[in-house]
């Protein structure tokens, strides 16, 4: 799709996706519902499973406080709810078999920029594909070691970006020591940072060239700015690192105010945090495998 | 100093490589960028994923699991010796039917005052442009075209205006777009084509082809309407 100028699109937190369908037995492209920050409540129209993952939003069940990570029973009329911003922003909700969502171009992602499907509003009733295959069973629970350290304290980890030359030593310096606070004004497009201005010596404005998912760019104010999901594929302004791919889930569940820090790594190290980070999931998906 | 030998070749990230030309918006520089993509292409490479071209430059993306760095850009030196042999694809001219001015191109007169000519002349001028698409960029496959007349050069709105409807017809400095969906936007629009150039139904989303022409010539806002009930297919001739 992205020659076609389409956004990667999808979860802004794919590990989390990953590991709750694994957890339901699901495909692994089977569709759940993203839940940005709190308010969300849901009735259960039939009786099924449901399981979240993600960020802690205080998830509750009939009112009862209810663990993340393990499969719910629900049957008619039972509410399932999102009630306080402890850790995360993005919770993940499953259901046994995936969410019925229509496809558009082979995708279930909802694209807003692109008007391509649509939040869900009030009273809307989705429903749940019929599960193929392995039934997961109430009470299963993803071991704690599979669980995401969505600790973002620990650096975000970045190789050189496309124009890192664009950047004075010193620019380089404190873009790698500064600490950044997350932008209230962030989206899926995008995570805006406040802090120090990073210091260039040409640009800030390219000619408009690719924007790789990860790409952070460094516009005209010289606060970075994070590329995610739902970014447009290509852009105007030098763009001085990439983020790894290891740290994108994790950076997808950035909340406004979060302090964070960008730490350059070599790309042998890259590699194998993400070679370690796949391991750890083709482990889970094993783990939970009936 | 030395001069820059281009096209510059690089790793990026995990599991890209970005091959840059000459750092300008050029049709002979874009031409050599397209030219690489169909060399690619047609190649076969297993560890090849998928690649986005741009002005100059063309990203392209690669499971590093499925080959070595070295080989990886070896196939990538190899497809640029190839690109410079290979024809080009037939161009293709879209003419879309345009409603110029109004509420449907609300920067005419902009146009027109900053040129030192009348609205009907950049109309005119706007209608009878055939104008190359260099890429699809930004967000669903929006058409990047260039070669604009000096006349219709104009900087950008300081602010974006918040939404301009999709379809729309404009330019910016040296650049000209047709909005493929709603979006903001701080070019300066003079007319819209109700023909759909993004179809999220379809696949592909849209007809245009890098390498493709446009022209947007100009018709009464009825009969933009109706045309616009067509698919974009319909409006291809020989260019």
């Amino acid at each position: 799709m992205l020659k076609y100028a389409l956004a990667a699109c999808g979860a802004m937190d794919q590990t989390s996706v990953r590991l709750i369908n694994s957890l339901l037995g699901n495909q692994p492209t089977a569709a759940v519902l993203e839940i940005t920050l709190i308010g969300l409540t849901m009735k259960a129209l039939d009786s099924g499973q449901v399981a979240v993952g993600g960020a802690d939003l205080g998830l509750k069940i009939n009112g009862q406080p209810a663990p993340r990570w393990t499969i719910h029973g629900v049957k008619e009329g039972d509410v399932v709810g999102f009630t306080k911003l402890n850790q995360g922003v993005r919770a993940y909700l499953g259901v046994a078999g995936g969410f019925d969502a229509p496809e558009i171009l082979g995708s279930r992602s909802v694209y807003l920029r692109g008007s391509l499907g649509r939040p869900l509003k009030q009273g809307d009733e989705i429903g749940a594909l019929a599960q193929t295959g392995n039934y997961a069973h109430t009470g299963k629970k993803l071991p704690q070691r599979f669980i995401p350290n969505l600790d973002m304290t620990r650096p975000f980890r970045v190789l050189p970006g496309p124009q890192y030359d664009y950047f004075s030593p010193k620019g380089i310096d404190i873009f790698s020591t500064a600490v950044y606070t997350v932008s209230p004004v962030s989206d899926r497009q995008g995570i805006r940072t406040d802090g120090q201005p990073v210091e260039r010596i040409k640009g800030p404005d390219i000619i408009t060239d690719p924007t790789p998912i990860g790409a952070i760019q460094v516009p005209g104010s010289g606060l970075p700015i994070l590329l995610h999901r739902d970014a447009q594929v290509t852009g105007g302004y030098a763009k001085i690192a990439l983020l790894c791919r290891a740290d994108m889930d994790r950076a997808g569940q950035l909340c406004p105010g979060d302090k964070i820090r960008f730490q350059f790594v070599d790309r042998q190290t890259a590699l194998s945090m993400l070679n370690e980070h796949e391991g750890l999931l083709a482990a889970a998906q094993k783990a939970l495998a009936p | 100093m030395n001069a820059t030998q281009y096209p510059i070749i690089r790793l990026l990230g995990e599991d890209s490589i970005l091959v840059e030309f000459e750092a300008k918006v050029n049709w002979e520089v874009n031409t050599q960028v397209r030219r690489l993509l169909n060399a690619l292409e047609s190649q076969n490479i297993e560890a090849y994923k998928m690649a986005l071209p741009s002005y100059r430059s063309l990203l392209i993306y690669f499971d590093p699991d499925k080959t070595s760095d070295e080989l990886m850009l070896s196939r990538i030196h190899a497809a640029i010796t190839e690109s410079q042999l290979q024809d080009d694809p037939e161009a293709r001219l879209f003419r879309l039917p345009t409603v110029y001015g109004g509420d449907h191109g609300p920067d005419v007169d902009r146009l027109a005052e900053s040129s030192g000519i009348t609205a009907e002349e950049v109309i005119q001028l706007s209608a009878n442009l055939k104008l190359p698409i260099y890429f699809l960029g930004f967000i669903c496959s929006q058409a990047y075209m260039g070669d604009i007349p000096i006349e219709l050069q104009t900087p950008r709105h300081a602010s974006p205006r918040p939404l301009v409807p999709g379809g729309s017809f404009g330019f910016g400095g040296p650049q000209a777009n047709i909005l493929a969906v709603d979006s903001p936007s701080g070019l300066n629009y003079v007319g819209r084509t109700f023909v759909k150039v993004f179809n999220p139904d379809n696949f592909p989303p849209t007809a245009f082809r890098p390498g493709d022409y446009v022209q947007c010539y100009a018709v009464d806002e009825k009969t933009a309407l109706e045309t616009g009930a067509y698919p974009m297919e319909e409006f291809i001739e020989p260019f």
